[in-house]
């Protein structure tokens, strides 16, 4: 792709959307409910991603248990037919795998009550279906809407976002195409403040536009949260609905 | 999860009499409910998501690639099977002996010549299985899966010539149309014995005090190897008289093609 | 629809994909897409509101008096900042301001504040009558699956030992603690006392708990369940039923104690029997009294044999049960003994017991159980 397709003269990025447009953003909770304490299945673009929370619950290895507060193990699964290429390994164990795990159960670690919940196990499997970029802003998405669905005390949503920079242009929400030719940002978002648990960058990014590219991801993660807000309160009616019959 | 010693009594005598009551008033032909969803992953030529009533649930995704089918070898197939089951590593006894029955069923069943595109070229299917959930052994849920994602498969539609021997020429494709692939796919069921008695689509409970169990491949309206024996618990495990392997395949024979029509009906 | 297998088929992408999916599902869901892509630039302002607009009119059709009333909150999100209000389960505190910490409905009970999750998993009560498997044996202990955050624990103390109350405990008792309950053994049991972190401690200090035996258990949520005086019953058909606050349920024939105690309940308390016209009223002469079974309470108390004559009809009718009450937990309707009662009524409209696996035909066991109890009168 040629640099100039990437962001039009008029404006538009190739898929049609301006620069501060997300993508299509649908998600649902309780998911897998008879096999799980919370799930949720969310689509940002062309992304799909099962998250399932099992917990908290008895730890099935004694290492895993603290007498003071919960264990949270995040496992993530990018499936190989995830991508448009079909890659030929089995993603696990990898290097990149093993870093977003722990980057995820670093972010959550903070987020959750962890001390209500002593000598049990949060258990949490990802299951990338299809991924189109800002990979990591879903699976916190994702996390977040599950860990509610779960039940567990959390102290607010964490919304995920990517931002990437093109030519002085920030463009939000990058697809695939975008993430490859331009440097970006991931952010996650404690609910309505400005107040970021996770920034990572792995480019090179001019310093002195930084803040202009911060205000403009916790914007679009604001966004975010009051769409899975949304959700989540259309899914509590139904089911106060229900219990009520 | 192991069960009690009353419960598995309980369940093996129920099992066992004649006439039989399994726990949740089956027949003995009768599969639990299952809900599919197909075409969901867009960058795949078919996909499909299965779930049973229980829960456990599979998810299958097919892709093609073009390869030089004259460079293979003999053996090589065009079909390759991936499996992963979550919370279980690769080696696994249970993960190796799925994937290896998979590869046997699914590369030799699945005509090469439905795959070939001219006399060089050929579509290789990748069938890449993610069971996200499973309490019983999934390899019946696994195989409906893989049909019913071989059923909503696409492949792109040739425009180049057939015959590019002489020509030189990597095959072309039309730029959105697309063919629906077309197989009869074989399925595998999964049959218990407990007793003197057989069972189709076992649940858990039922796989827990089973004193043997089969793994029965149906292809193209019949009976087809392999055919295998599978040990689903340590404790009843025993041998299993002749006559009920025959009984076993009568069960198959039974519903094997009720299920193949539900499963390939497009409502 | 053939009697080998039942087919729910989707096409397409899988969201809000459940079980027991419906179509007011699928209209709020249109919702979304009509908000494709987000604009966040200047005229934030006005697409907020359109969203809003949207959602109101979405909420609306749902919306019930029944709820109205009731606050509903997501994490993180400003419960109140009047601090006479203590803090209950699912809220947090920040500077005089009390945060929701899950989503739910908020409970004001006096001056308690706490917000209700939608779903959480069972937690235990002290007296709550309660269904576990023994996952391991320990020392003087035994730990038991309850289906809660942490495994519940049951001393060696906690429970009858074969000889009677009389009895002595010996050295000898913790050596051979795994000929009373094995792993994998199931019992019903009363929680007896909560530790500081919330998990419970067992007793099965009368005969009414103890080993389950003839028959066979199933798990719902055990949000199901409600919590009443009494868990034990015996339903039509000479089967008894026993729902464990959290969730884990055992059926199973009922034994001559079960009858026992049936009796002497429904001389107290005559109306929860008139429901019911199974074996449950005329039983009062073979009645033994509870003296003279504990002192008979051996070794059988802990026995891994089922009783010898269950006959292929009770089996039958235990497996019918189950289906009945799978399709009560698969519609979310609260598991209670008349309701159970109701539903195995209705589900006589099905002879054969396997096709009530099926879900429409679940659901025509839900809609029998809401309809009868509207017939009633007494609807909730």
């Amino acid at each position: 792709m040629s640099r100039l397709e990437v962001y039009s003269p008029e404006g538009l990025r190739q898929d049609g959307r301006r620069w501060n447009e997300l993508r299509r953003f649908d998600c649902s909770i309780n998911t897998h409910a008879h096999t799980s304490d919370g799930s949720s299945y969310l689509e940002q673009g062309n992304n799909k991603v099962i998250t399932i929370v099992k917990g908290p619950q008895e730890p099935p290895l004694k290492s895993q248990l603290d007498q003071t507060k919960a264990t949270l193990n995040i496992s993530l699964n990018i499936t190989p037919f995830s991508k448009f290429e079909r890659s030929k390994t089995q993603h696990k164990n990898e290097k990149r795998i093993l870093e977003l795990q722990t980057i995820l159960i670093k972010t959550f670690k903070k987020n959750i009550l962890m001390h209500l919940y002593p000598r049990t196990l949060i258990d949490i499997q990802i299951h990338v279906l299809q991924q189109d970029g800002s990979l990591l802003s879903c699976l916190i998405n994702g996390i977040t809407l599950a860990l509610i669905d779960a039940g567990i005390a959390i102290y607010d949503f964490i919304s995920g976002i990517s931002i990437g920079l093109f030519n002085e242009t920030p463009l939000l929400d990058l697809n695939s195409q975008e993430e490859i030719v331009m440097s970006s940002v991931t952010l996650g978002v404690v609910g309505n403040s400005e107040k970021l648990s996770l920034l990572f960058i792995e480019d090179k990014l001019p310093l002195d536009i930084m803040e202009n590219v911060l205000a403009i991801g916790i914007a679009g993660a604001h966004r975010i949260k009051d769409l899975m807000d949304i959700e989540l309160k259309r899914h509590a009616k139904e089911r106060l609905l229900k219990q009520s019959k | 999860m192991s069960l009690s010693v009353t419960e598995k009594s309980y369940l093996y005598n129920s099992l066992s009499s004649s006439p039989s009551v399994r726990p949740d008033g089956r027949l003995d032909y009768q599969f639990r409910a299952i809900e599919i969803t197909t075409d969901f992953l867009t960058s795949s030529n078919g996909s499909s998501r299965i779930i049973a009533s229980d829960g456990s649930e599979c998810i299958v995704s097919i892709k093609s690639k073009v390869i030089d089918h004259t460079v293979l070898q003999p053996d090589d197939s065009l079909v390759e099977v991936t499996l992963d089951i979550s919370g279980q590593r690769d080696d696994s006894p249970m993960v190796e002996s799925i994937s290896s029955l998979l590869r046997e069923v699914y590369s030799k069943t699945i005509d090469k010549k439905s795959l070939t595109l001219t006399t060089k070229y050929s579509f290789k299917l990748y069938i890449d299985v993610l069971v996200i959930s499973t309490y019983s052994n999934p390899i019946s849920l696994i195989s409906m899966a893989i049909f019913s994602a071989l059923n909503s498969t696409y492949l792109p539609k040739l425009v180049s010539s057939f015959d590019d021997i002489e020509v030189e020429e990597l095959p072309t494709f039309h730029d959105y149309d697309m063919i629906k692939f077309d197989v009869n796919p074989p399925l595998i069921f999964l049959v218990i014995i407990v007793g003197n008695n057989v069972f189709i689509d076992p649940a858990l409970n039922e796989s827990e005090i089973a004193n043997n169990s089969l793994i029965i491949t149906w292809n193209d309206n019949k009976i087809s190897p392999p055919i295998r024996s599978l040990a689903l618990n340590d404790t009843y495990c025993e041998g299993f008289k002749p006559q009920l392997l025959q009984r076993s395949m009568e069960l198959v024979e039974k519903c094997a093609n009720g299920i193949t029509a539900m499963l390939q009906d497009d409502k | 629809m053939s009697d080998v297998i039942s087919i729910t088929k989707k096409s397409g992408s899988f969201q809000k994909f459940n079980w027991s999916d419906d179509i007011e599902r699928s209209l709020n869901k249109s919702i979304y897409h009509k908000n494709d892509e987000m604009d966040i630039d200047s005229d934030e302002d006005e697409d907020e509101k359109d969203i809003d607009t949207l959602t109101s009119g979405a909420t609306t059709s749902t919306n019930n008096s029944t709820f109205n009333n009731q606050q509903i909150v997501t994490p993180g999100e400003l419960v109140t900042d009047d601090p006479m209000w203590m803090r209950g389960h699912g809220t947090y505190y920040l500077s005089n301001m009390t945060y929701s910490s899950v989503a739910g409905a908020v409970s004001k009970v006096n001056r308690l504040l706490s917000v209700l999750p939608l779903k959480a998993r069972y937690s235990p009560e002290t007296g709550d009558h309660i269904v576990g498997r023994i996952t391991e044996v320990g020392n003087r202990r035994w730990k038991v699956d309850i289906g809660a955050k942490q495994h519940a624990v049951l001393m060696l103390g906690s429970v009858n030992l074969p000889g009677g109350i009389l009895r002595r405990k010996s050295e000898n008792d913790e050596l051979q603690m795994r000929s009373f309950l094995k792993e994998g053994d199931l019992l019903n049991a009363e929680v007896q006392t909560l530790f500081q972190d919330g998990s419970a401690s067992l007793h099965t200090r009368s005969l009414k708990y103890g080993k389950l035996r003839d028959g066979i258990f199933l798990r719902v949520p055990s949000s199901l369940i409600v919590r009443s005086k009494n868990h034990t019953h015996n339903l039509p058909g000479n089967v008894t039923v026993v729902l464990g606050v959290n969730g884990y349920i055992w059926l199973r024939k009922t034994s001559q104690m079960d009858l026992t105690n049936d009796s002497s309940s429904t001389n107290l308390n005559s109306s929860t029997a008139s429901s019911t016209q199974g074996p449950t009223g005329s039983i009062n002469t073979n009645s033994i009294s509870i003296t003279r079974l504990e002192e008979e309470s051996s070794w059988r108390i802990y026995s891994d044999e089922n009783d010898k004559n269950i006959t292929n009809n009770l089996r039958k009718t235990i497996s019918r049960y189950t289906n009945v009450i799978r399709a009560l937990s698969m519609g979310e309707i609260g598991i209670t003994k008349e309701r159970i009662v109701t539903g195995y009524e209705a589900s006589m409209a099905f002879p054969n017991i396997g096709s009530l696996i099926e879900l429409n035909n679940m659901q025509t066991i839900c809609e029998d159980v809401i309809n009868a109890e509207k017939m009633r009168g007494n609807a909730i």
